[in-house]
C-alpha cells in the first residue's frame, strides 16, 4: 500500500473546511459572524502551517494496512448508508432485522454457511425486537414506522 | 446543622427511601451506561414516578439517578471506546487502553471507588459549606468564563501527540463545529446547510458516538477483522479490587485534587461533568511523575476524570439549592422536581425544609457509597461482556449507536451525522489526528462564544475591552492557570531533554 503526505492531506481538508464556512458565513451579523471569523482566521493560519510541514518535514502514513481491510471498511459503511438511508422510508423494524442480520453474516467467518445464516437471522430477531420493545414502549421514543407503508 | 444531617441520614435509611435510592442508583447506572441516554433523561423521565412519593423519598431517588448516571457513563466509555455521557470522553483515553490489555475490571472498579471519593468530598462541601460557595459562583460573568473556556482549550496541548498545531487544528474544527446552529447572540441562523433540524446545533452525544465508538468498530473489527476487543481475555477476581483500592489510596493527591476541581467546576453554572473530566485529566497528566504513561491505560487516567465527573454533580447543587442556579442540565431537572413538591431554592431550603433537604444530600452521600458497592460486584458482570467474541459484540454496539444517536432528538439527521463523524473519525485515527481535540473544541466552542461576544459588548460599555477581560481577579487566576497549562508541556519536553540528552536527540 503507498504511502500518504498526513499534514498535507489536514492542510488540504483544513483549507476546504474553512473556505466553506467562508463563503456561507458572510452575510452573518457582527455578533453572530464575530466568533466564526475569529475561529476562520485560526483554521486558515493553522492550516497552512500544517501545509508548509507537508512540504518540508512531512508525516508519511499507510491509511489502509491491507486490501483486504480498505475493502471491509467500504463495504461496513457502504451497508451502514444503505440501512439509514431506507429506514425512514421502509421503516425501522424491516430496515433493521435485515440490517442486523446482514452485518452479522458480514463479520462471521463463512457467511454463507448455515450455521451462520440462522444464527444471523435468530440473533436480528432477538437483539432489534430487544430494543425496539425497550425504546419504543419503555422510553417512548417514536422510531420511524417507515413513509412507504404511510 | 449537624442534627440536620443525622436526621437527613436517618431518613435516607428508612426502607422504603432506601429501596429508592436503589432503584434510582440502578437506574442511574442504566442511563449512564446506554449511549444515547443521558443523566437528565433519566431525571427527566423518572420525576413524574417522584410526584405520587413524599418529597424526601422522591428526591433520593433523583439522588440516586444522579450519582449512578456519573458512574454509568464509565462502563461503555471503557468496554466500547464510547462515553455513555459527555462527562466520561476523559476516561475513555485509559479506559479503553486498560480494557484492551485485558484490565477492564481494573478499570471499572477504579471507575466506581474514583466516582465514590468525589461524590463523597463534594457531599461534604455541600453539606458544609454550600452558602459562601454559592455566593462566589455568583462572581463568574462573561470573561471569566470565557477564560475558563480558554483554560480547557489548553488541554489541548496534552492531548496532542507530536505536533502541537495538529491539535490546535482539531481544537479550532471542533470551535466551528459549535456553531452549527442558531448563534447565542444575534440569533443568526449558522451553517445549516438547509437543515431546519441542525438549528439546534451539533449534539454531543451524537459526535462523541460518531467520534470514538464508530471507528473503532471500522478499523478493528469490521476492517481488521479482530475477533476480540481485548488482546487478552478478562478474568475477573477479588484481587482486582483489593490491588485497585490499595493503588487508588496510594495516590491520595490525585483523587483529593480531581474531586475538588470537579467540585468547583461543577458550582460555575454552565460548566457540566465534561468540563470538568477533562481539566482534571489534564491536571493530573501534568502534576504526574510519570505523564508518559497516561493515554496507554493507567487507573490513574480513569480516576482523574472519574473523580472529577462525579464530585461535578454535587457541585451543580450547590448554586440549586442556595440560590436556584442550576449548575449542570441535570440539575435544571432536579430544580423542576423541588419546585413541584413546593420548595423554592434559598434560604428557607436550608430551614423550613431542612429535614427534606439534608435527605436529599444524604442520599447524594449514601448513593456514592451504593455506587462502591454496585460498581465494585458489578465489574464482575461488567467487565466480561468484553469477552464476548466481536462478531457477536460489535452489532449490538453498532446497533446501539445508531439507536442512541436516533433517540436523542428523535431525528435520522442525527445518525446520519454520526456516521459522518465516525468516519471522519476513522480517517483522523489514520493520519495521527486525535478526534478528542475535535470534541473538545464542540464542547468548549459555545462557552467560550458566550463568554467572548459577551465580554466584548460588555467591556465596550465599560470603556475598555481589555482591561474588563483581564483584570478582574478570577480572570487573572484562570489567564495564569491557562498559561502554565499550555506552556507546561514545553517545558515538561525541556526538562526531559537536559535530563536526558540521548532521549532528546533521538526525538529530534
Amino acid at each position: 500500500m503507498s504511502m500518504l503526505n498526513a499534514d498535507l492531506i489536514i492542510g488540504i481538508f483544513a483549507w476546504v473546511v474553512g473556505g466553506v464556512v467562508f463563503v456561507t458565513t458572510r452575510e452573518l451579523s457582527p455578533l453572530g459572524g464575530m466568533f466564526v471569523n475569529y475561529v476562520l482566521v485560526a483554521i486558515f493560519f493553522l492550516g497552512a502551517l500544517m501545509l508548509l510541514k507537508g512540504f518540508i518535514k512531512p508525516e508519511k502514513i499507510q491509511f489502509f494496512e491491507s486490501a483486504g481491510e480498505r475493502r471491509n471498511i467500504i463495504i461496513g459503511v457502504v451497508m451502514l448508508v444503505v440501512y439509514l438511508y431506507f429506514m425512514p422510508k421502509a421503516g425501522f423494524l424491516p430496515t433493521s432485522y435485515i440490517f442486523y442480520m446482514a452485518f452479522n453474516m458480514f463479520l462471521a467467518e463463512a457467511p454463507w454457511a448455515r450455521k451462520s445464516i440462522l444464527q444471523s437471522a435468530a440473533l436480528s430477531a432477538v437483539v432489534v425486537t430487544f430494543f425496539y420493545m425497550v425504546f419504543h414502549y419503555g422510553l417512548g421514543v417514536p422510531l420511524p414506522a417507515g413513509a412507504w407503508w404511510e | 446543622m449537624l442534627d440536620a444531617a443525622i436526621s437527613g441520614l436517618g431518613h435516607v435509611f428508612e426502607f422504603y427511601n432506601f429501596l429508592s435510592l436503589f432503584i434510582g442508583v440502578v437506574m442511574g447506572i442504566l442511563f449512564g451506561a446506554l449511549p444515547g441516554l443521558t443523566a437528565t433523561m433519566g431525571l427527566a423521565l423518572l420525576v413524574p414516578f417522584t410526584f405520587t412519593m413524599s418529597p424526601a423519598s422522591g428526591l433520593i431517588m433523583l439522588a440516586g439517578i444522579y450519582v449512578g448516571s456519573m458512574y454509568g457513563d464509565a462502563i461503555p466509555a471503557t468496554l466500547i471506546n464510547t462515553p455513555g455521557t459527555p462527562a466520561a470522553i476523559a476516561t475513555t483515553f485509559d479506559g479503553f487502553p486498560l480494557a484492551q490489555k485485558g484490565m477492564a475490571q481494573h478499570a471499572l472498579v477504579t471507575a466506581a471507588v474514583a466516582s465514590s471519593f468525589g461524590s463523597l468530598l463534594a457531599n461534604i462541601v455541600l453539606a458544609f459549606a454550600a452558602p459562601p460557595l454559592a455566593e462566589a459562583s455568583l462572581k463568574f460573568g462573561p470573561s471569566e468564563y470565557f477564560w475558563l473556556g480558554v483554560f480547557g482549550l489548553t488541554i489541548i496541548a496534552t492531548l496532542s501527540s507530536g505536533f502541537i498545531f495538529k491539535g490546535l487544528l482539531g481544537g479550532a474544527m471542533g470551535l466551528i463545529l459549535s456553531t452549527v446552529g442558531m448563534s447565542p447572540l444575534g440569533g443568526d441562523v449558522r451553517l445549516t446547510f438547509g437543515f431546519p433540524e441542525l438549528q439546534a446545533g451539533i449534539d454531543l452525544i451524537v459526535a462523541l458516538i460518531g467520534f470514538f465508538c464508530l471507528p473503532e468498530i471500522l478499523t478493528s473489527i469490521v476492517g481488521q477483522r479482530r475477533r476480540s476487543y481485548t488482546s487478552r481475555q478478562v478474568n475477573p477476581s477479588l484481587k482486582v479490587i483489593g490491588e485497585v483500592i490499595r493503588d487508588l489510596f496510594r495516590q491520595p493527591v490525585l483523587m483529593l485534587r480531581s474531586s475538588f476541581i470537579g467540585t468547583i467546576i461543577g458550582f460555575a453554572p454552565g460548566a457540566g461533568g465534561n468540563i470538568a473530566s477533562m481539566v482534571s485529566y489534564n491536571e493530573a497528566v501534568r502534576w504526574d511523575k510519570h505523564p508518559e504513561e497516561y493515554g496507554k491505560g493507567t487507573i490513574k487516567g480513569v480516576a482523574a476524570s472519574e473523580a472529577a465527573n462525579s464530585a461535578m454533580a454535587p457541585g451543580s447543587l450547590i448554586p440549586l439549592l442556595t440560590l436556584g442556579i442550576p449548575g449542570s442540565p441535570p440539575a435544571a431537572v432536579i430544580l423542576g422536581a423541588l419546585m413541584l413538591h413546593g420548595m423554592r431554592p434559598g434560604a428557607e431550603l436550608f430551614s423550613a425544609y431542612a429535614d427534606v433537604t439534608y435527605a436529599f444530600i444524604m442520599g447524594l452521600l449514601v448513593a456514592a457509597f451504593l455506587v462502591t458497592l454496585i460498581g465494585t460486584f458489578g465489574s464482575f458482570v461488567f467487565s466480561r461482556i468484553i469477552n464476548i467474541p466481536a462478531r457477536f459484540l460489535a452489532p449490538v454496539v453498532v446497533f446501539m449507536t445508531i439507536l442512541g444517536s436516533y433517540a436523542i432528538r428523535n431525528n435520522v439527521l442525527d445518525v446520519w451525522i454520526m456516521l459522518v463523524f465516525g468516519i471522519i473519525g476513522l480517517v483522523s485515527n489514520k493520519l495521527k489526528f486525535h478526534p478528542a481535540t475535535i470534541v473538545l473544541g464542540l464542547i468548549l466552542g459555545p462557552f467560550v462564544e458566550e463568554g467572548l461576544v459577551q465580554s466584548i459588548l460588555a467591556g465596550k460599555a465599560a470603556g475598555s475591552v481589555i482591561r474588563y477581560m483581564t483584570l478582574q481577579p478570577i480572570s487573572m487566576v484562570l489567564i495564569a492557570m491557562s498559561l502554565m497549562s499550555a506552556l507546561w508541556p514545553l517545558y515538561a519536553s525541556w526538562r526531559e531533554k537536559k535530563r536526558n540528552p540521548a532521549r532528546g536527540a533521538r526525538e529530534k
